[in-house]
């Protein structure tokens, strides 16, 4: 089939989306740190206030998020411009986008704690909803980089590989500025920056530059070939679009499915604190899963040439899930002690790889739905089938971040120290073993439910083939169409 | 098509858009960079030294803005390491200031551990922390600016403590300062008062209130508010031809680093307005910040103003 896109295309889209992830990925966990431990230091505000409102600042902006995926989904897929539906959104937006995330980092100089807590609520609710309207469109952009299936799945692979790499790119930034300022300023004179977040300032700082100039890579790099159709969709059928289209509906429910498979990041800090010895070591025990994640993301690009987009998404679940219960048999094999760590640090780089499928497999897939909902009612909605998927992992989200605490605090018997001089008490056999499920056995039961919605998947083999020919044809139709007008109008 | 994108320059747009956005963003770090970081600010650093020992008594933290704290290559923790830690830890080597510890074998050696020392939960811990606690309010009755004089006992004294606790000499530099900012902390809040604290998950209390000193004196609603209230001027060359010399070279310092010095009074007072306590505080200048100088200084009376 024709090739769509030059190669470097196929790199600044990954670009791109790297620099947009450098962003989004560094912000929430950061910015809760800065709310709650720099914005308003020595203002003499109530602390349990100040802790519960940081809480509920994260989420109203998890529910502005929600409503912005599906607001955002609906403006992209109508709108009409010359550069195309999408890239508009993200070619602007990442201006005011880099303005209003260094902003977060800004606190204002108040003594009112009212005050404090509006700007709390209103300036990440804002980041909220331009962040969701500068990533939203670009992920969406994979649907329309080109009409070719298989050149389309690579890129997609590749841009979801650099995408998980700028996910974690800020702790970089954050390690390199700090690195810089000691030595600029002398090691206690960097801390005493760092005690007012000043770090967290130029690191955001770095993060939105790094995202101006990787998403104007993009911008003026790729252009949109697929076509966009001109029938104007309206908010019925938006809605419609997310939750009436089977095959949608089932790469969306996947995210749902899965929602316990997160629960390991609530726990990898008291893993790191009991196993590893201390809560420093956390990267340590993420690192290892995250190389495997990156390889993941290239492994799952190598599978897909063989299999069906739907076997391979089973496929790595079950893999997955195999991972994730010899981590724990082994676990408990050699018990919670130092010679676990060795094993348990490899093992975890092999239960990385699974992350590989679910950032990268869906993606593909919801290209090919929106194929589908194109061939079937000749409109093409790439930024409400995103959209549609974003609001599913939103929830799914949600549900995980409060199943991780529960599962941590109250089912596993965690005891807390009580003793000012010890920052973590001793705990019982149960409670580690609980500990060790809850990063381990839980996630594998939710890695399979994933998969179980996507048995009811069947946009794949001969079906896809014979919509995306059709497609083809339809658009050679259009085009020939268009040409023939223009010849009878001159 | 073609001829209509043509018509707006997209490397154009990149491009500006890329420099106006570097710009700002330059612009905003630096401009809250320079009203968050005290350090630029004389004013702002000696009053900060004086509301943090008056708050809650702690003339160990209070010493992060201060010359002391200035050395470029070692954190204020290295420099108390460095100069009376280690000679603790390493007192039966030929360890000097300065000397690399890598192949030196100290008391931080494993072998020195007992029994007691592998099994302790942070119990026995807690016990040495306890023990050190009236020393160490001995030690700094009349503040922290004597502080070489305040570590060094406090060290020795730890030692001893420690081998009565736990039948052994293993001392390291993470148990010195777990006990020395343990005790600082019950220091403040013996001063401040605590109030009943309860653990979110398991809704157990973990601390029960208690009236501090200063309530004592001025009410459970106290509240101390610094505020420098004047400015002393200072010969530049007088100052640097009376620097402690040998100190100044424990902080990485020479005298040709400083480039100005002032000596601001910073008052402190209660909600009423009445002044309970004041310090006149040397601020001196390297490079675009401002250090206190704590060998000019003298905080004794912001520590017994409420006794």
């Amino acid at each position: 089939m024709k090739k769509y896109m030059k190669k470097s295309e196929i790199w600044t889209f990954g670009i791109g989306l790297f620099g947009v992830a450098l962003m989004t990925g560094w912000m929430p966990d950061y910015t809760a740190t800065f709310f709650a431990d720099f914005a308003f230091k020595g203002k003499g505000f109530n602390p349990e206030t100040m802790a519960n409102t940081i809480s509920a600042v994260f989420l109203v902006a998890g529910i502005v998020g929600a409503v912005c995926e599906l607001v955002i989904g609906y403006l992209v897929d109508n709108t009409r411009t010359k550069f195309g539906k999408v890239k508009p959104w993200f070619g602007f937006g990442v201006v005011p986008l880099a303005f209003v995330a260094m902003l977060v980092f800004i606190a204002p100089n108040t003594n009112n704690q009212t005050l404090a807590i509006i700007w709390m609520f209103v300036i990440y609710s804002l980041y909220t909803a331009f962040s969701c309207a500068v990533e939203s469109p670009s992920n969406c952009f994979g649907s329309l980089c080109s009409p070719n299936p298989d050149e389309r799945s690579s890129a997609i692979s590749i841009a979801s590989f650099l995408r998980s790499v700028g996910q974690s790119g800020g702790m970089v930034v954050l390690m390199v500025v700090a690195y810089i300022m000691k030595i600029v300023m002398g090691k206690q004179q960097y801390q005493n920056a760092e005690g007012r977040g000043l770090d967290l300032l130029i690191s955001t700082a770095v993060c939105a530059l790094g995202l101006i100039l990787f998403v104007m890579i993009f911008f003026t790099n790729n252009k949109e070939n697929v076509p966009y159709t001109n029938e104007k969709v309206n908010l019925k059928d938006a809605i419609k679009v997310v939750f009436t289209y089977k095959n949608l509906l089932m790469v969306s429910i996947t995210k749902l499915a899965g929602f316990g498979r997160g629960v390991y990041g609530t726990v990898s800090l008291y893993i790191a604190v009991y196993l590893l010895g201390s809560k420093d070591l956390k990267l340590a025990l993420l690192l290892p899963m995250g190389i495997g994640t990156a390889v993941g993301t290239l492994l799952v690009n190598l599978v897909l040439k063989k299999f069906s987009t739907k076997k391979t998404f089973i496929l790595f679940c079950v893999y997955g899930a195999s991972s994730l219960s010899i981590l724990f048999l082994v676990s408990r094999g050699i018990g919670f002690n130092s010679g676990l760590i060795i094993p348990f640090l490899i093992l975890n780089f092999f239960c990385g790889l699974q992350h590989g499928n679910t950032n990268v497999t869906p993606n593909i897939m919801i290209a090919d739905c929106v194929d589908e909902i194109e061939y079937k009612t000749g409109k093409r909605q790439d930024g409400l089938a995103y959209a549609g998927y974003g609001l599913f992992s939103k929830i799914a989200s949600a549900f995980t971040k409060g199943l991780g605490p529960w599962l941590l605090y109250t089912w596993s018997g965690y005891m807390v120290s009580t003793d000012a001089n010890v920052a973590y008490a001793a705990q019982t056999d149960a409670t580690l073993n609980k500990m060790l499920a809850i990063y381990t056995i839980i996630p594998a039961i939710f890695v399979i439910l994933q998969a179980v919605p996507i048995l009811f998947y069947d946009m794949v083999g001969e079906k896809k083939e014979m919509i995306v020919n059709a497609l083809a044809q339809r658009r050679e139709a259009s085009k020939a169409n268009d040409a023939d007008t223009a010849e009878a109008n001159a | 098509m073609e001829k209509k994108e043509k018509s707006f320059n997209l490397k154009l747009y990149a491009a500006i858009a890329f420099f106006a956005v570097a710009a700002a963003l330059v612009l905003m770090v630096l401009f809250t960079f320079k009203s968050k970081y005290t350090a630029f600010h004389p004013e702002e650093v000696a009053r900060n030294y004086v509301d943090t020992i008056v708050q809650t008594g702690d003339g160990y933290n209070a010493y992060k803005t201060a010359l002391v704290s200035r050395n470029k290559k070692l954190k204020y923790g290295d420099f108390i390491r460095k100069y009376y830690m280690y000679p603790v830890i390493y007192r039966e080597t030929s360890y000097k200031p300065g000397d690399k510890t890598d192949d030196l074998k100290g008391f931080n050696d494993e072998t020195y551990m007992s029994e007691k020392t592998k099994k302790d939960d942070g119990s026995l811990q807690g016990q040495v922390i306890e023990k050190m606690y009236p020393y160490y309010v001995q030690l700094t009755e009349n503040g922290w600016d004597n502080y070489g004089e305040i570590f060094t006992k406090y060290f020795e004294k730890l030692v001893q403590v420690r081998k009565d606790v736990f039948g052994d000499d293993y001392m390291t530099d993470e148990i010195m300062f777990t006990a020395l900012e343990s005790n600082v902390k019950t220091f403040g809040n013996s001063l401040t008062g605590t109030e009943d604290e309860f653990d979110k998950n398991t809704k157990k209390q973990i601390s029960v209130k208690s009236i501090g000193e200063y309530e004592k004196v001025y009410g459970e609603d106290y509240k101390f508010t610094s505020s420098v209230t004047g400015e002393k001027a200072i010969d530049l060359k007088a100052y640097k031809a009376n620097i402690k010399a040998d100190k100044f070279a424990e902080y990485g310092v020479s005298a040709d680093d400083i480039t100005d010095v002032k000596c601001y009074t910073v008052e402190v007072k209660t909600a009423d307005g009445k002044t309970v306590t004041s310090a006149n505080v040397t601020v001196a200048k390297i490079g675009s910040s401002w250090y206190v100088d704590n060998t000019a200084t003298d905080t004794t009376p912001i520590y017994s103003f409420y006794k």
